[in-house]
């Protein structure tokens, strides 16, 4: 099967490759795979706690060419990010702008569940300290 | 009609493998394409279709696993082999050591396997085969019972048990065989889940 170029640019050239320490204040890290076929993905947001935007994201995924473009335009577009603009990306977003083939899109499902994770996990960790500390 | 209705059996996970055999071999004369050449073409294109139907049951239900994995299909009301709108059900403790062990063998790889590495990420895919026929265990063993024999309630509970059993296996199965790749003993042939 033939990758899009854009998909080949993202996995030979993967954007924001690493990762944050789980207790940098404001990161949120998501933790998903999908036993099918193996694919591991962890995606990490950093947050302003003051502003609420995403300040940076941070991602490392095992898995195919499709999973790791995924992750990689996801780390992309969080980037400046509200919290909630953020959960507006959609993985239907990430199947167009990678042309991914029909037996791909599980890799940008794999890739929202990761941003969902991310969020809700920030938000478990660290939104309750930043509304201490407006208040 | 279902697999477990092709050969007039219960939507039970245990059953006698000589019976289920007795079965097959019954439904393939009846069905076989060979005995109906000098029929019209319909019934010749409905013995071949009958006669497909039964070697596709067979092939599941005589796999303990794959009769499991069917079972979760009929009962969850998807089509067989239609997995793509199904959460995975791998636990997060078993992410997280997936994870772990992708980034060690990606630092193995790319150190060079030496000796010492090699023999680290064998022991390695030994403590995880072993863990995968765990899981092969527990779906074939005390599930199936639960299945079979369990109170309808528990039902449920008990499906949930076997996804999350099966999405374990096919992760360990995965990790071993990239354990084995990296070892230079690909078994690409005796595991069935691939990355495409």
């Amino acid at each position: 099967m033939a990758y899009s170029d854009k998909v080949v640019d993202h996995y030979n050239n993967p954007r924001n490759v690493g990762s944050f320490t789980r207790d940098t204040p404001g990161v949120g890290t998501g933790l998903v795979g999908a036993p099918e076929c193996g694919d591991v993905m962890k995606l990490q947001i950093k947050v302003d706690v003051d502003t609420g935007v995403i300040e940076d994201a941070r991602f490392k995924t095992f898995g195919c060419g499709s999973a790791i473009a995924s992750s990689s335009l996801a780390t992309e577009w969080l980037k400046g990010k509200t919290l909630d603009e953020a959960a507006k990306i959609k993985n239907t977003d990430i199947v167009n702008e990678l042309k991914l083939p029909p037996v791909k899109i599980h890799c940008s499902v794999l890739a929202e569940d990761a941003i969902k994770a991310a969020l809700a996990d920030y938000r478990e960790k660290w939104a309750a300290k930043a509304a201490d500390a407006a208040s | 009609m279902n697999y477990f209705e092709v050969f007039a059996l219960p939507r039970r996970l245990g059953l006698d493998a000589d019976d289920l055999q007795r079965r097959f071999y019954e439904l393939s004369r009846r069905h076989h394409p060979d005995f109906h050449q000098a029929a019209p073409p319909e019934a010749q294109a409905r013995a071949l279709e009958a006669s497909a139907l039964v070697n596709a049951a067979y092939r599941t239900l005589r796999d303990p696993i794959a009769r499991v994995e069917y079972l979760l299909c009929l009962e969850e009301g998807r089509a067989a082999g239609d997995g793509a709108d199904v959460k995975p059900a791998a636990p997060p403790a078993l992410l997280a050591e997936m994870f772990e062990i992708q980034a060690a063998l990606e630092e193995a790889r790319s150190g060079g396997l030496d000796a010492a590495a090699r023999a680290t990420l064998a022991a390695q895919r030994a403590r995880l085969l072993e863990r995968s026929r765990d899981a092969e265990r527990r779906l074939t063993g005390p599930l199936a019972r639960a299945w079979d024999e369990g109170p309808e309630a528990d039902r449920p509970c008990v499906l949930a048990a076997c996804r999350e059993a099966l999405a374990t296996r096919a992760y360990l199965r995965t990790v071993i065989q990239d354990l084995s790749r990296a070892l230079g003993e690909d078994e690409e042939s005796s595991v069935s889940n691939r990355r495409h």
